[in-house]
């Protein structure tokens, strides 16, 4: 087996620039993947962060039993009550992976600055609980706020998007009114003061979007109760399987509620991670042209030039297969050395991104967000030896010619 | 020892012809060529250009395919043997010495000599004493390092022989084994092989126009127009 590596080896080395071409390909194919993948692994981890911290999803959301389908024609009916909301604080506490579980209600209505009204969604949470969602943000971190935190002693103090803050001429410290209607069908309304100008990660909702103290929705909406519980985990990892544990509890309890990942709720994250699957194989089929175009060519030139040499070499013994191995065990080396140079290459540009920093806009996100690759070995090793099979592979169509000739016509090659 | 005792024959042809095929136009190169050559014979091939040497030494190499009749190496059928089995045959039994040398110009000699013991999967430690002796034996035990670039024709040649020799073959066809060489490497040459033919008693067959190598040779064979001449025996 030395041999053939030696002889490998040894006519790369002789024909150097044609080697050094095709390394490159390779390596440059190499890199791209590797680089785009950890660009993907931003994308889908800063998605998955952005739902579950951001929009404040936590991993796992319990909502009575046809919230989703049938809730917003009939809030009173799908609200849970305090006495469920205790219940599914029992079960959810219960499980060591789950390291907070707090209520939220959802409103929307009609905000006013005395002069311009405008419709408002807003999410009502416990104050007290936004650490723990903003502490999860690591790579989206636009979420950042002017002014102060909501409290939970202060239900009035709440969160206006910036966009939403521009159009009514809001600031911190303003005062506003929101009308909405409660559970019940009658009109409410409560005064407001701004604590926080906040930046949302969607552009669309910026001049829509608050972030209320729970107290202040439920008096808003003039009900104890709250259309969700968010269950946060340690990590994200374990949010299938204590979904299921969750959910065995739940039912066992006979409590007539519904429990979904973020996954489910979050059809944003599924949407931008088939975006991505979608020209990452794309960029993937171009590589992969490239890589087999470089590697056939250098491999046909390679059999051509050295067709005296297999005749020789089948004249001594060597079998077909043996000569599929030999030019096989070039192409692999040519695989191996380009995707080495690739991982120089790209550890060099990832080195540069955690120089530089960076930032971008991503469509549809309201703020400039640092870019970052996420480069994970176990997918920088499966996409290398992926491309080193595919260099294997590509070599095989002239190798396999090269083996088949006949040996008499090989020796009388010039 | 003789084939035409009848008795440990090694090669046994029996109307073989090749027809080659070029295009429209048919050429049969060997015209039903009947032979027989024993064990330890040094046998040369001769005749004028387009005879049918080459393809001669083609088939009883394995390297080639008879159109037809019959073929045996060692009392086996080879035109029964599929490409593998042929392979190992090569391998096992018969070395090779081209006109051009054909050295791998990338392996030095040691390791050229080595090959054929690799291909057929021999350990380093067994191949590469073997390889050393058979280098020492045609002369070059100073040079085994060298690439063929580095060497001149005579020496290439010589490492071609011990190539064709390092898997004690027990046949060994050269193909005009002293074309490219002067006059004195040439005579070294074939003093060589006749030295091996004798102390080993390895068969060697060769084709060659080369009057110095004929005057050297047990038996000789006329080839004309792919058909069998006349034969003499020489010792």
């Amino acid at each position: 087996m030395r041999t053939w590596f030696k002889i490998a080896l040894r006519n790369l080395k002789k024909n150097r620039r044609r080697s050094l071409i095709t390394l490159l390909a390779i390596a440059l194919g190499f890199a791209s993947v590797c680089l785009f993948g950890g660009f993907t692994q931003y994308m889908y981890d800063a998605n998955q962060e952005a739902a579950i911290y951001g929009r404040a999803l936590g991993h796992l959301t319990v909502f009575k039993q046809g919230f989703l389908e049938q809730g917003q024609l009939d809030p009173a009916r799908y609200l849970l009550t305090t006495e469920e909301i205790e219940s599914i604080r029992g079960i959810c506490t219960a499980n060591p992976q789950v390291v907070m579980v707090t209520p939220q209600l959802q409103i929307s209505g009609l905000v006013s600055n005395g002069k311009i009204s405008t419709i408002f969604i807003a999410h009502g949470l416990v104050p007290s609980s936004i650490d723990a969602f903003m502490n999860g943000m690591k790579l989206f971190k636009f979420l950042e706020f002017e002014g102060r935190k909501l409290e939970d002693d202060s239900p009035y103090g709440v969160a206006v998007a910036k966009g939403l803050a521009k159009l009514l001429g809001l600031k911190v410290g303003s005062n506003a009114v929101v009308l909405s209607t409660t559970v019940d069908g009658q009109t409410n309304a409560l005064d407001m003061e701004v604590f926080q100008l906040l930046n949302v990660d969607t552009e669309f909702l910026n001049n829509k979007v608050m972030r209320v103290p729970l107290a202040f929705a439920q008096q808003l909406y003039d009900t104890r109760g709250a259309d969700r519980m968010v269950v946060l985990l340690d990590r994200t990892e374990n949010t299938e399987p204590v979904f299921k544990q969750l959910r065995t509890a739940m039912q066992e309890l006979g409590l007539g509620v519904e429990i979904k990942t973020w996954k489910q709720l979050s059809q944003w994250y599924q949407k931008v991670r088939d975006m991505f699957d979608l020209i990452f194989l794309f960029l993937f089929v171009i590589v992969f042209v490239i890589v087999v175009m470089s590697v056939v060519n250098t491999m046909s030139m390679a059999v051509l030039e050295r067709t005296r040499e297999i005749g020789t070499l089948r004249a001594l013994g060597l079998k077909r297969r043996g000569v599929l191995l030999m030019f096989g065990i070039e192409s692999s080396f040519l695989g191996v050395f380009g995707c080495g140079v690739g991982l120089l290459l790209t550890f060099m540009v990832r080195a540069w991104v955690n120089f530089a920093q960076p930032t971008w806009t991503p469509p549809g996100i309201s703020a400039s967000v640092p870019l970052k690759i996420i480069l994970l070995p176990s997918y920088m090793v499966s996409s290398g030896i992926a491309l080193v099979a595919l260099c294997v592979l590509a070599s095989l169509l002239p190798a396999l010619r090269g083996s088949r000739q006949n040996i008499v016509d090989a020796l009388g090659h010039v | 020892m003789r084939a035409r005792n009848g008795e440990n024959l090694l090669i046994e042809m029996d109307e073989v012809t090749k027809i080659y095929t070029l295009g429209q136009t048919r050429v049969e190169a060997l015209k039903g060529i009947s032979l027989k050559i024993g064990y330890g014979e040094f046998v040369a091939v001769w005749g004028p250009s387009g005879s049918g040497k080459t393809t001669l030494l083609n088939l009883i190499g394995m390297i080639d395919q008879p159109t037809s009749g019959r073929l045996c190496f060692g009392g086996r059928e080879i035109t029964s043997l599929t490409d593998n089995q042929q392979s190992d045959l090569r391998n096992q039994a018969i070395g090779f010495i081209f006109q051009g040398f054909n050295l791998i110009p990338v392996l030095s000699a040691l390791e050229n000599v080595m090959l054929p013991l690799q291909i057929r999967g021999e350990k380093l430690a067994r191949a590469l004493p073997a390889a050393q002796k058979r280098l020492a034996q045609v002369g070059l035990g100073d040079f085994i390092q060298q690439r063929p670039d580095k060497l001149s024709g005579g020496q290439r040649q010589r490492v071609a022989i011990a190539r064709a020799l390092v898997t004690e073959p027990s046949l060994v066809i050269a193909d005009e084994p002293t074309a490219n060489l002067d006059t004195t490497t040439a005579m070294k040459i074939v003093d060589l092989m006749r030295e091996l033919n004798r102390g080993e008693n390895t068969t060697f067959i060769f084709s060659t126009h080369d009057q110095r190598l004929l005057a050297q040779v047990d038996r000789l064979i006329d080839l004309q127009d792919g058909l069998i001449r006349g034969e003499e025996y020489r010792r």
